[in-house]
């Protein structure tokens, strides 16, 4: 029986090494899916949900302070995208699509800024003071400043 | 005029730079104009009635195109111009017009003036119910944004107040207040019976607030207008006719959104007096219309969204039996997204009643001696950036 245990844990630790060394398993904790990013010298360190929402929407425009808000968005083809739309506005960047050729068309506003890259957003963040971004977890940020979204 | 819409909508749907926003925006470029356009071709065919066109043999002269220009000059001063072109059956031939234009300057976000011809907010989509990208179906509910009624109901030239507060815990309100006139294209209203000489419209004002409650996604709301059409109208054999229509507008509106599923509904009663100085001819009344529909649609995966609807008008809630005295309209909607820029529908309609249907399409036969129960159907095509 002892062999058997034996034989049954060196299978396992096997297996798992097999796993790590593919990738399925990591040893690191895995990385968010987003993370959202602001200015250096912005005071937030953790957000509202509904309030980041409503920035992506342009319906709050000023920061506590009274700064501008600048929103920016990845493509709508990105997964980081879909992940930040769904979980944070609560809708699908399709649905979000829709909304804002409802605004644009009825002359009310334009929607953020689409950016192409992670290293896009972050490059957008740090040259504007009043920008919040989002990337995803494993992007290089920078000086970028991440917040909590609660 | 059908094959040059055709012809943008393929440029912009082929074209490599097509499928993305005009102006792409760089870091430190925060005033750049941006461009933001669509094209609209669509086919209209009726088992029996001609509505919107003569649709009863089918018919392409169904289709809008707009183009629009905005400029952030400060963080809080905005303007901006849509010009648009449409063809819808006899009328507007892709006549070009400024759809709207203002100077929009937003001190908060609780209050903001815009002034200049400025969209009218009436229910959940009035201001945006030109454009088809931004909807499930072809064809709003004909009961509340009649597409006969654009003219009418698009847009006004004068000012708005607008803002946005926060409650603590109770969600947010949205307000929308403005006032001004409508300029009307005379030859647009002249009917085969009667030539209209003179047109204005001396004042229109309203507003709509909306209550965005704190359940995700749900939003109610209320909107009030008021306005009055002054005209000369020519029949024939007849001395000219002056009229006045003083009409009051209102409507409860609830819409839920939340991740990939839409409901709404729509709740409204305009009245509407006539008063002339010709008894004779136009004897003096007073009408209140009813409206009303509930709306669906659900978005199963990236390209693929169905919707429907059922929706009912009656000219005058005192007089309910008779078929031009009603129209139902059950609706369903296939939605298919080719791509971010590039959509395509297919919409069928069972309509109950004649309500309407004008006798101008329709070889001079009163609403009353059309058919009662036809059917719709619609394929529109969309691109847009």
């Amino acid at each position: 029986m002892r062999v058997l245990e034996h034989a049954a844990r060196l299978l396992l630790l096997a297996l798992v090494a097999l796993l790590v060394s593919r990738g399925e398993v990591s040893a690191e904790p895995a990385a968010p899916a987003f993370v959202v990013i602001v200015h250096p010298e912005n005071p937030a360190n953790a957000l509202e949900r509904s309030f980041v929402a409503e920035a992506f929407l342009k319906k709050t425009t000023r920061w506590p302070d009274g700064g501008v808000i600048k929103p920016v968005d990845l493509p709508p083809t990105s997964a980081t995208r879909d992940r930040f739309t769904r979980d944070v506005l609560k809708r699908s960047v399709a649905a979000v699509k829709s909304y804002w050729q409802q605004i644009i068309f009825s002359g009310r506003d334009v929607p953020p800024a689409e950016l192409s890259s992670d290293e896009a957003v972050v490059q957008y963040v740090l040259t504007h003071r009043g920008a919040i971004g989002y990337v995803s977890g494993s992007a290089r940020l920078g000086d970028a400043k991440t917040v909590s979204v609660r | 005029m059908w094959s040059r819409g055709w012809l943008a909508a393929l440029l912009l749907v082929v074209s490599p730079r097509g499928a993305e926003a005009a102006e792409v925006p760089i870091p430190g470029n925060e005033r750049a104009v941006e461009v933001h356009g669509f094209v609209s071709p669509g086919f209209i065919v009726t088992t029996s009635n001609n509505y919107l066109a003569k649709s009863r043999r089918g018919s392409f002269e169904f289709t809008e195109v707009g183009i629009n220009f905005t400029v952030p000059i400060t963080d809080k001063l905005r303007s901006g111009v849509q010009l648009f072109a449409r063809d819808l059956g006899p009328t507007d031939n892709y006549t070009p017009r400024a759809d709207w234009f203002y100077l929009d300057y937003r001190f908060e976000d609780w209050l903001g003036f815009r002034a200049g011809r400025v969209k009218i907010p009436f229910g959940l989509y009035n201001d945006s119910s030109d454009v088809d990208a931004a909807r499930v179906p072809i064809l709003l509910p004909q009961s509340l944004y009649s597409i006969n009624s654009r003219d009418f109901l698009l847009a006004q030239t004068g000012a708005e107040l607008y803002g946005r507060v926060r409650t603590r815990g109770l969600g947010a309100l949205e307000y929308r207040i403005y006032g001004g006139t409508i300029f009307l294209d005379i030859a647009s209203q002249t009917t085969v019976s009667a030539q209209v000489t003179n047109l204005d419209v001396p004042y229109v004002a309203g507003q709509r607030l909306m209550w965005e409650t704190p359940i995700e996604g749900l939003r109610a709301g209320a909107s009030l207008q008021a306005l009055r059409l002054d005209a000369d109208v020519r029949l024939p054999d007849r001395p000219p006719v002056s009229l006045g229509i003083p009409a009051v507008l209102w409507v409860g509106s609830a819409e839920y959104a939340l991740h990939d599923l839409l409901l709404s509904a729509e709740y409204s009663r305009w009245v509407a007096r006539l008063e002339s100085n010709d008894a004779v001819v136009a004897p003096p009344m007073r009408a209140v219309s009813e409206r009303a529909y509930a709306m669906a649609s659900y978005r199963i995966n990236e390209w693929f969204q169905p919707g429907a609807y059922y929706s009912l008008y009656y000219p005058d809630v005192k007089r309910r039996s008779g078929r031009e005295a009603m129209q139902h309209d059950v609706a369903a909607t296939l939605r298919f997204d080719i791509n971010h820029n590039w959509l395509v529908k297919l919409e069928g309609h069972f309509m109950s009643g004649t309500a309407m249907l004008s006798a101008d399409l329709n070889d001079g036969r009163s609403p009353a001696q059309l058919d009662r129960n036809w059917g719709v159907f619609l394929v529109k095509t969309t691109a847009h950036f």
